[in-house]
């Protein structure tokens, strides 16, 4: 036949085809890996559990931070069908039926959407196989009315989720506050999973490698719409999750409430230390918030606008970021430099010289014992001349520089000027000038100690945090040292960190403190003393007041004057030390001990005593309405 | 005339073993992709094996009965067979849509689709109109009849909105070729009647196979131009579409093709030579401008099925596409990939079953899936062997008839066969696109196994019948 030929191309073709199947399939199934693992990328997946977060207790086992089971009510749209009994369902939860609608047309569109390349144009990332929460953060009370009844609501059931609680209602400051985990945590390599919680600030943030506990893992196979269908060869290669050990803190978690309580109406802070281990005991920031406002996205929703909009400003963690001039406070370390210098002794007497600074009137110190308890200006004026111009070159500016240097280095060894290594966030290092700090504002070696006197007592540059401060009552009642201040006493039962366990030294030998230490005793147990409203019955206290002026110098030159800062810093009892204390009330008016000392006063007595004897100095200070309160 | 002979006294063992063994394959495969625990029997009516094993039993009933009925029936009543089925697809066109495809007819679950039945009709009358032919009388007559026949039930077919079965339809331009249809009398008529042209034969009319391959071949070029874009050297900043530069080529080939011409040929057939050039360059050029057309103008899933297929689309829309548009294909290919060596087991697939549900319709159009995920490489490649088998095992049988009508039936069976074969295990393998066609008598349904089956026991039949033909 004429095309009988032609069957050859056509045997020819099938029996091709058929071996290049062969030869794909081979290098398909046999050679290449590559489908392989996209297939167990497909079916099977790491199913990640979140242990909830480490419970967090005071140091007298009080606990601060719980985690409070709360319930969603989750939906899924397509497993509602088309008689889904929306009237019925919204007379379970207690809505009409259109808020039942608009609440799921909003959490269709609720949803971000993403770039879709082939199709050009944006798509929404809802899917209606997924399930959304749709009524959050639930008590078991709200719920326990609504579960038995969901059976006649497919697409609707419950799920169980833990959030953070704050039985206290305090340190919000150092607790910190959790949320969602943004885009930059989240991946298929890291930690987080979309959704999952992370500390923000705080407590919550610095410890969160360890508060978040250990995850747990559970390999499973799912089908396409990501049910489980079995475990992944009987879960021998699952890990449960572990929720971390307790964290205990240093914090006493009722004299944090109490010191709130005291700064009500007052902008400011307070700072206790405990000396001989540098744990943190209140650490008030006032004004201060509820913790529990940051939890959940219902009550940021509600207060986080209202927060960041209050002109008080209580998000400002002020004992750690706020740097204040610590106004006479300072005189304490000026006259321990001196006698470290050997500019001054114990028993060096300056008269109280009104013509280079101003002071109040009393008699001329003798000693710096005395000087401390009268807080002489004129006479720390002259120590700190001493310290800096200590004639080591010809030339008086370069002496400056080179006293001045000397200086800085001495307050660095106090944690003044230095970011202490706290565990807190947010913390500033305040302003200890030093040479190259004038050059920049001056020019280089064109300035003297008159051009910066006033930082012998504590004014102009100068700026310390109230955590500062308080670590400088710690070192005066360690007489010489201090341990880093931190929040947190033992993790789980390893006890603090590393560099928490180490004492700082700084350059001022143990002996020159004593002089200093009595002065600060007779500012409040001696006539004449400025924080005599510090005293409290049967314990010595030794601490010093400082008064600090809030004046703001304008370009046309008008100047405002507010009223003053009222600084104390004080430790107690004199002898075996367990308490140290700084207070800085903003713009309080009077001095650091009208209103400063009775309070930090009261932070001792309560935590000494458990109690306050003195119901009117108490009440004086809750009555307050100070620091031009808005 | 006819000798009485016993029912299956020549029938060919062979093949009908190999039909027997695929439809017992395909109710194993169908049984553990769909296996549900709830259900474990193999003969559970209300699952899809039980269906299934169902409609096996009604096709080798039909099989009998095809056994039974003389085979000069077919050719007796070639037309009538046509119109009925012409009709059912016509009818199916007002039936409501199901999968987004005019193309079931019946109520509830049990319903067929006429396009199956209908390639089994159009077998027949091709091979009934060829067979009272001389081969040699061929006119434009025969090729418009021959196409028609083709063409009318294609037409039909792509009104219900099913390209797959659209598609297997062309298989029988194979057997047309194979049978020397030739377009030439079109071509003929068409360039004689330009002056001085008396052409008897065109290269283009007796070639028409191969030239359609090279159609496809620029069709798909042109595809893979169609996101090019070329900037002119001599005009910067100038863009054109990449369809330009490939016409451009095409006109540089012609032109050269044509000088090569003019040194080898004489000088009367330097003339057609210029012609041929032309006509080629023109009628390339056309083919690639409506495919490129064609293209712009489909739907956007389309548009990235056959992206997707060529793979032109970049590797982050790729990524972006395994879960999205290329979703059935990825975890098809995915499947089939992790099968390894020997396979996961027996009712072990991890992707391709319906419990998991990764690989969608695992039990009819992706059923390769479960089959190569669970027996692996040495399965598929047995599978894909006793495919080959079963073709050439058709085309030896063809090539034995000795009655035209027998021949042109079983080409027409074997290229079906070849398309439903090639065309689905290869969308499974990255070689074709996702065709929602069966394999035949693998696949999970009542229609495509009842047609397959009839299909081929009618061919059983008839060569069992063959000696009894004169011719």
């Amino acid at each position: 036949m004429k095309y009988d030929g032609r069957k050859y191309v056509i045997i020819a073709f099938i029996t091709l085809i058929g071996v290049i199947y062969a030869f794909k399939l081979f290098y398909m199934q046999v050679i290449d890996d590559s489908w392989k693992l996209r297939a167990q990328e497909i079916a099977e997946k790491r199913r990640e559990i979140t242990p909830p977060r480490a419970v967090v207790f005071d140091r007298n086992g009080k606990k601060v931070v719980e985690n409070k089971t709360y319930y969603n009510l989750v939906m899924c749209e397509d497993e509602m069908g088309e008689e889904f009994d929306t009237l019925g369902f919204a007379k379970l939860i207690g809505w009409s039926k259109q808020d039942v609608k608009n609440r799921i047309y909003n959490i269709r569109i609720a949803q971000d959407s993403s770039w879709n390349k082939q199709k050009g144009e944006r798509e929404s990332n809802y899917r209606s196989y997924r399930t959304y929460p749709f009524l959050k953060e639930m008590t078991a009370d709200e719920m326990s009315t609504i579960v038995p009844h969901l059976e006649r609501f497919p697409g609707f059931r419950e799920e169980v989720s833990s959030m953070r609680n704050y039985p206290y209602r305090s340190a919000a400051n150092i607790l910190g506050y959790v949320a969602e985990a943004g885009p930059e945590d989240v991946g298929p390599r890291k930690f987080y999973k979309n959704g999952d919680l992370k500390g923000r600030t705080g407590l919550e943030s610095y410890y969160e490698d360890y508060i978040r506990g250990e995850r747990g893992i559970q390999y499973i196979v799912q089908d396409a719409v990501n049910n489980k269908v079995a475990s992944f060869e009987n879960g021998q290669y699952d890990t449960t999750a572990r929720q971390a050990d307790p964290i205990h803190l240093g914090l006493d978690i009722e004299l944090q409430a109490y010191g709130e309580l005291l700064m009500q109406n007052k902008k400011g802070a307070i700072v206790a230390i405990e000396p001989k281990t540098g744990e943190i005991l209140t650490l008030v920031s006032a004004p201060s918030y509820d913790p529990n406002y940051f939890v959940g996205k219902k009550n940021i929703n509600t207060y986080y606008n209202q927060l960041v909009g209050d002109p008080n400003k209580p998000l400002y963690p002020r004992p750690l970021a706020s740097a204040y001039m610590p106004g006479s406070t300072f005189k304490t370390i000026q006259s321990l430099i001196g006698m470290q210098e050997g500019v001054i002794t114990e028993n060096t007497g300056f008269p109280c010289n009104k013509s280079v600074v101003g002071c109040h009137n009393h008699g001329s110190a003798q000693s710096v014992t005395q000087a401390v308890q009268m807080s002489c200006n004129p006479y720390f004026y002259a120590v700190t001349r001493r310290i800096i111009q200590q004639k080591k070159s010809k030339d008086i500016n370069e002496d400056a520089a080179i006293g001045l240097e000397k200086w800085a280095e001495y307050m660095h060894s106090f944690g003044l000027g230095v970011r202490l290594p706290s565990d807190l966030t947010g913390i500033s290092s305040g302003v200890i000038p030093d040479p190259a700090y004038y050059d920049k504002w001056y020019g280089h070696n064109n300035w003297r100690f008159s051009t910066i006197r006033s930082i012998s007592i504590g004014q102009g540059e100068v700026q310390l945090t109230p955590l500062q401060l308080a670590n400088v009552a710690a070192i005066m009642a360690n007489r010489g040292w201090y341990i880093t201040p931190h929040v947190v006493k033992s993790i789980g039962d390893d006890g603090p960190l590393e560099r928490f366990r180490k004492k700082n030294y700084t350059m001022v030998d143990q002996k020159y403190f004593d002089p200093v230490v009595e002065g600060m005793r007779r500012c409040v147990h001696e006539a004449g003393g400025t924080a005599r409203l510090a005293r409290i019955p049967g314990i010595t206290v030794c601490g010093k007041t400082g008064t600090v002026e809030d004046i703001k110098l304008f370009k046309s030159g008008n100047k405002l004057q507010r009223p003053n800062h009222s600084v104390f810093i004080c430790f107690a009892p004199m002898d075996d030390p367990k308490i140290a204390v700084a207070v800085f009330i903003e713009n309080a008016g009077g001095g650091g001990g009208t209103w400063a000392a009775p309070t930090a006063s009261l932070i001792v007595e309560k935590y000494l005593t458990g109690e306050i004897k003195d119901q009117a100095k108490e009440k004086r200070i809750l009555d307050a309405k100070l620091s031009l309160w808005e | 005339m006819r000798q009485n002979q016993s029912l299956t006294g020549s029938i060919d063992w062979p093949l009908f073993f190999v039909v027997l063994l695929f439809m017992g394959m395909g109710i194993a495969t169908v049984y553990s992709t769909a296996y549900n625990d709830d259900h474990p029997s193999l003969f559970d009516f209300s699952m899809v094996y039980g269906k299934q094993v169902m409609w096996v039993g009604v096709s080798l009933f039909l099989g009998i009965l095809v056994f039974l009925i003389d085979s000069d029936i077919y050719r007796k009543f070639a037309l009538p067979i046509y119109g009925f089925s012409i009709a059912l697809l016509v009818v199916v066109l007002f039936m409501p849509a199901k999968n987004g495809a005019h193309s079931w007819l019946g109520f509830g679950s049990l319903g067929i689709q006429p396009a199956e039945f209908a390639k089994i009709a159009v077998a027949i009358l091709l091979a009934r109109y060829l067979s009272d032919l001389n081969v040699n009388q061929q006119n434009i007559r025969t090729v418009f009849i021959t196409n028609a026949i083709l063409l009318i039930p294609m037409a039909l077919i792509l009104l219900q909105n099913d390209a797959g079965t659209f598609i297997v339809f062309t298989a029988f331009l194979f057997v047309m070729y194979r049978e020397g249809i030739t377009y030439d009398p079109l071509i003929l008529g068409l360039v004689n009647r330009i002056p001085r042209i008396r052409f008897k034969q065109t290269w283009l009319g007796t070639h028409f196979i191969p030239i359609l391959f090279v159609t496809v071949f620029l069709s798909i070029s042109t595809l893979l131009l169609s996101k090019e874009t070329i900037e002119i050297s001599f005009m910067p900043g100038t863009r054109v579409g990449g369809i330009w530069g490939l016409i451009f080529f095409l006109f540089v080939f012609c032109v050269l093709g044509y000088a090569l011409l003019r040194l080898i040929l004489n000088k009367r057939d330097r003339n057609r030579a210029l012609i041929i050039a032309i006509l080629a360059f023109f009628l390339s050029s056309m083919i690639c401008t409506s495919v490129n057309v064609g293209f712009k103008s489909l739907q956007h899933h389309q548009k990235v099925r056959i992206e997707l297929f060529l793979g032109i689309i970049d590797e982050e829309l790729a990524d972006q596409a395994k879960d999205g548009d290329d979703y059935n294909r990825n975890r098809a290919i995915a499947a089939v990939g992790s099968g390894g060596v020997s396979g996961r087991g027996y009712k072990n697939s991890m992707l391709a079953n319906t419990r998991t549900g990764h690989v969608p319709e695992s039990e009819t159009d992706f059923i390769f899936c479960p089959f190569a995920e669970e027996w692996g490489f040495i399965g598929s490649v047995a599978l894909v062997g006793l495919y080959i088998f079963m073709m050439l095992r058709i085309v030896k049988i063809a090539e034995r008839q000795r009655s035209r009508f027998n021949r042109v039936y079983a080409y027409s069976v074997a290229m079906i066969l070849f398309y439903h074969f090639a065309v689905n295990i290869g969308m499974s393998i990255e070689f074709a696109p996702v065709i929602g066609i069966p394999l035949p008598l693998f696949s999970y349904g009542g229609s495509s196994m009842m047609s397959f089956s009839m299909m081929l026991f009618i061919l059983l039949k008839l060569d069992s019948q063959r000696k009894d033909v004169l011719n």
